[in-house]
């Protein structure tokens, strides 16, 4: 099938649906989460959302190869990703197990894209949020956003994301931030690899586009050679893993430590907390 | 403009060092025909003495400004069928300099770029002056750096090789060091020989014995023994360089790459 450039040149507009949306545009895919009234977190729509925007991307790539050069991955509103979504499948350990598996493959996906990804990390990007942004082969943020894996300060495992996270800093770096939980600054996040790099917010998107461009320029199949060969040394499409590390993460969730420390953060609050406070990952 | 006459690699050595010296700073040590066959033997002749005369440490160097710019692309514009050969001995040389018994330096100034990066990160050791520049620009001709690609996730990580490997981006020396990639970066080229100088004379008065198993211990650990996982992948990874090397993408990058230089004033 030959496409003429003319055709490449025109913006391709795809919406999957409401909660995240594909748009190709000057050879560049991006992914946009849109749940910006709840920080983008990961409910099950989501992540069937934001599976079907991976999937159509790859068949993009594919069928148009050498024209889409490389993914931004970006959330609207303030916040990257505010994580997983669980309050709605908290005492649904079916449901619950649907979603992280179905999370853990989106990872696997976007990880297998053969063009170049980017994280647009802005304002938040925890838990599975941060996960998301740590399967893309580049991460840019700023100094005021928060990014991290808190998961094991709320009973919750952080099994989905750890391999990832491992691929990423390495097995002595991923152990001390994965047991200590919390969160830190764009800066910190910089300085200890889990982004690519840390720019001032007003920067942020021209950062973005210029790294676009930049991996616009180079050969495409050299591009995806390179990249094949980096998922295929670093384990990355290692698909046990990926299971094991759902299940484990489901059987941790449906346990009674996580139970108590997650009904009680979903308990409603006396003032009335702000949209989106269901989020354990916070 | 060939300087086919002068010597491309100087071997010298003294005691049990070795030092190994890219020789055509006129072309920026770009790695042709000649450079790539004298620096094969020179290594030949390292790796063929028997074990008690064998140099226990090596240092490679560069004369001129840069200390190797990649492949010699007039070349390969000029026979297309060269550069999978050059991907080729290049996976071959970066095996061979891993795999050497010996204790491998690399004293880098100005720019080791693409090949010459790929030589640099083969060694044991490395070290920089401040004025050194790393990276792998080479998509931009249709070839992938994956034949280094292993090396380079042993030395920086997984975060670290991506950035490196899929942007082209050169780096400079200090953020080389910030990513593992460089030991040691110097103020200028003066410090940078003193400083390899010292280290070359204490690793050179250690137990060559000692360093010999460290090092062939530390390759089979970091899986860059050539028999290794990521040493096989390597050779793997040479393979799908090379077929890449010969596509109509790849011919049409480098030729307009070229262009695009030759025209620059």
């Amino acid at each position: 099938m030959i496409r003429s450039a003319s055709q490449c040149s025109t913006t391709l507009e795809r919406t999957m649906n409401e909660r995240a949306s594909l748009t190709i545009s000057d050879g560049c895919a991006t992914i946009l989460l849109r749940r910006s009234e709840a920080r983008n977190a990961l409910d099950c729509d989501t992540i069937d959302a934001l599976r079907r925007c991976i999937d159509a991307a790859t068949v993009e790539c594919n069928t148009k190869r050498g024209i889409v050069r490389s993914l931004v991955l970006a959330g609207e509103g303030k916040s990257f990703c505010a994580g997983m979504d669980l309050k709605g499948v908290l005492h649904d350990p079916v449901r619950m197990g649907d979603m992280l598996r179905g999370l853990s493959s989106a990872l696997l996906a976007l990880r297998r894209l053969p063009v170049p990804t980017i994280a647009r990390v802005q304002g938040a990007a925890v838990g599975g949020g941060c996960g998301l942004a740590v399967v893309c082969d580049f991460a840019i943020t700023h100094p005021e956003a928060k990014l991290g894996y808190p998961e094991v300060d709320l009973g919750v495992c952080p099994a989905v994301v750890a391999p990832w996270l491992v691929r990423r800093i390495g097995a002595g770096p991923a152990r001390a931030m994965l047991l200590a939980g919390g969160t830190m600054g764009g800066d910190e996040a910089a300085a200890r690899g889990l982004v690519t790099r840390c720019v001032p917010a007003t920067e942020l998107d021209a950062e973005v586009a210029a790294l676009a461009a930049r991996l616009a320029t180079g050969g495409a199949e050299a591009l995806a050679c390179t990249k094949r060969m980096l998922n295929e040394l670093d384990g990355s499409l290692d698909e046990k893993i990926a299971a094991e590390a759902a299940e484990l993460s489901a059987r941790v969730i449906a346990g009674p430590e996580a139970q108590a420390s997650l009904t009680r953060l979903f308990a409603p609050k006396p003032q009335g907390g702000p949209a989106g406070a269901g989020n354990p990952a916070r | 403009m060939t300087t086919d006459h002068q010597p491309q690699i100087i071997s010298q050595r003294a005691g049990r060092l070795l030092t190994i010296t890219l020789n055509d700073p006129a072309r920026r040590n770009a790695l042709g025909v000649a450079l790539f066959d004298q620096l094969e033997n020179a290594l030949e002749a390292a790796a063929a003495t028997n074990a008690d005369d064998a140099p226990s440490v090596i240092v490679l160097a560069a004369h001129g400004s840069a200390f190797c710019a990649g492949f010699d692309l007039e070349a390969c514009v000029q026979d297309t069928a060269l550069l999978p050969t050059f991907v080729d001995r290049l996976g071959r040389l970066t095996a061979r300099i891993r795999a050497l018994p010996a204790v491998v330096i690399a004293q880098v100034q100005g720019a080791a770029l693409a090949g010459g990066c790929a030589l640099v990160m083969s060694c044991d050791i490395v070290h920089a002056a401040a004025d050194a520049t790393f990276g792998y620009p080479v998509h931009r001709i249709g070839v992938s750096p994956a034949v280094n690609v292993p090396v380079l996730l042993a030395t920086a990580g997984g975060g670290g090789a991506r950035r490196i490997a899929l942007s082209g981006e050169l780096i400079s020396a200090r953020l080389a060091e910030s990513l593992c990639m460089v030991q040691r970066v110097h103020a200028d080229e003066r410090a940078l020989q003193g400083a390899v100088a010292d280290l070359a004379e204490s690793l050179c008065a250690k137990s060559p014995h000692a360093l010999r198993a460290t090092k062939a211990w530390l390759n089979q650990v970091d899986g860059t023994d050539p028999s290794g996982p990521l040493g096989s992948a390597a050779a793997r990874a040479a393979q799908a360089t090379i077929d890449a090397c010969r596509t109509d993408e790849s011919r049409r990058m480098l030729e307009s790459f070229w262009q695009q230089r030759r025209s620059r004033p």
